[in-house]
């Protein structure tokens, strides 16, 4: 009997911090799941989807998701300001960015952009690649405007 | 009874097959590192791709074998099971650990963040957290029956994720690119050169996962043998009514 009793002791600071832990790793799951209920369900929305209902993202944080409009980007090395348009094949809109393109950044590329709208021109502070999942090789420099546009549904 | 060294001696179909690793190893590095084109779009950072996609693969198959051991062990309740269940466990909570690390390494120069919390990479980064705390529930139980039982409930809630997680980028919209090797058979969308590197990257992860996910078992089977060895010898010099459960 007093042995079960100090066996009991003994194990106790050893649960505590588990269940330390455990509480820790559920906050932390509880986190993930509610980060996912807000935001990755929708992670991006389209140019069109914006122009429909433009109130309703007024001074929000949004991220928008679209293709690099061809002829469209212009970069200053100086002040490191880049501006393109973004499009979804319905709806175009002009996006500034401060920083230098990222590598894969190229016209037909797919983007995602991260900041709001100040009236029609998206001011971006956050600049992510979509690539689609097609890997080739090089041939001729070619690139399907098809399938970056599927990859982007 | 064996003695202890006798015990822990690593058969030798075991020492071969891990020794047969090395080269395999170095053979899935060539193709990736060096014999294996470049992309079109990414150069030579889709090397990083061959790591990062077949490591994934192989840690959803190890949190499946986890979960399908679990149900084993909830079903017959043998030891046996639970044994696996663990080893497998381990190198699913690696496996997963080392696809986000890579996947952050592919991300940064391609898609130009390390982290978002899109669809995909928020239910793999869940699915850390509950292996984590699958050792977690283990570390606090001391019954083995209970032990394996709560523990095989916890994987199996995480293997309920993984078709959520293997279609999150054709399910939602992700920054994660979608799959290039549709399993229904409607495509692939990947040089055959660059296939054929991945699925010999994925084949020899497999055999890393296998490896280790076999000789973690057999050291299991001993850890268990021991257990019950020495519960045996306190049921025999308590007094009866002592309380020992195995």
């Amino acid at each position: 009997m007093t042995r079960r009793v100090a066996m009991r002791r003994g194990l106790a600071p050893r649960r505590i911090v588990y269940a330390l832990l455990g509480i820790g790793v559920l906050g932390v799951a509880g986190f993930m799941i509610s980060q996912a209920l807000n935001t990755a369900l929708v992670y991006f929305i389209l140019p069109n989807e914006y122009a429909q209902a433009p109130s309703q993202y007024e001074n929000r944080r949004i991220r928008l998701g679209g293709l690099v409009a061809p002829e469209s980007v212009a970069f200053n090395d100086q002040d490191l300001q880049l501006t393109f348009l973004v499009t979804d094949g319905i709806q175009s809109y002009r996006v500034e960015h401060v920083g230098a393109p990222p590598e894969l950044f190229r016209e037909n590329a797919g983007v995602v952009i991260e900041g709001s709208f100040d009236a029609d021109v998206f001011v971006s502070d956050n600049l992510l690649i979509k690539h689609s999942e097609v890997y080739e090789a090089p041939k001729d420099g070619h690139i399907d405007i098809e399938e970056l546009r599927r990859s982007l549904q | 009874m064996m003695d202890a060294s006798e015990r822990l001696r690593r058969p030798a179909w075991l020492r071969a097959w891990g020794v047969a690793l090395v080269p395999l190893f170095l053979a899935a590095a060539y193709l990736g590192l060096v014999w294996s084109p470049q992309d079109v779009n990414q150069g030579n950072l889709i090397r990083i791709m061959y790591a990062h996609v077949s490591v994934a693969w192989i840690g959803f198959v190890a949190v499946g074998l986890t979960a399908l051991f679990g149900a084993l062990f909830l079903w017959r309740g043998k030891r046996r099971d639970d044994v696996l269940a663990v080893a497998s466990g381990e190198m699913a909570l690696l496996f997963s650990a080392l696809t986000i690390i890579g996947g952050m390494t592919y991300s940064r120069p391609t898609l130009n963040t390390f982290w978002t919390w899109d669809a995909k990479l928020t239910l793999t980064a869940l699915m850390v957290a509950l292996l984590v705390g699958y050792f977690i529930v283990r570390a606090l139980i001391d019954d083995p029956v209970r032990r394996g039982r709560v523990s095989a409930v916890v994987a199996i809630i995480v293997a309920a994720s993984l078709p959520f997680n293997y279609l999150a980028a054709e399910w939602f919209r992700t920054l994660h690119p979608s799959r290039a090797i549709a399993l229904d058979g409607s495509g692939v969308t990947m040089a055959p050169e660059m296939l054929f590197t991945l699925l010999f990257n994925t084949v020899v992860a497999g055999l890393v996962y296998a490896w280790f996910m076999v000789d973690r078992a057999r050291l299991g089977r001993i850890e268990a043998q021991l257990e019950a060895e020495r519960a045996e010898r306190e049921l025999g010099s308590v007094p009866s009514g002592g309380v020992v459960r195995v």
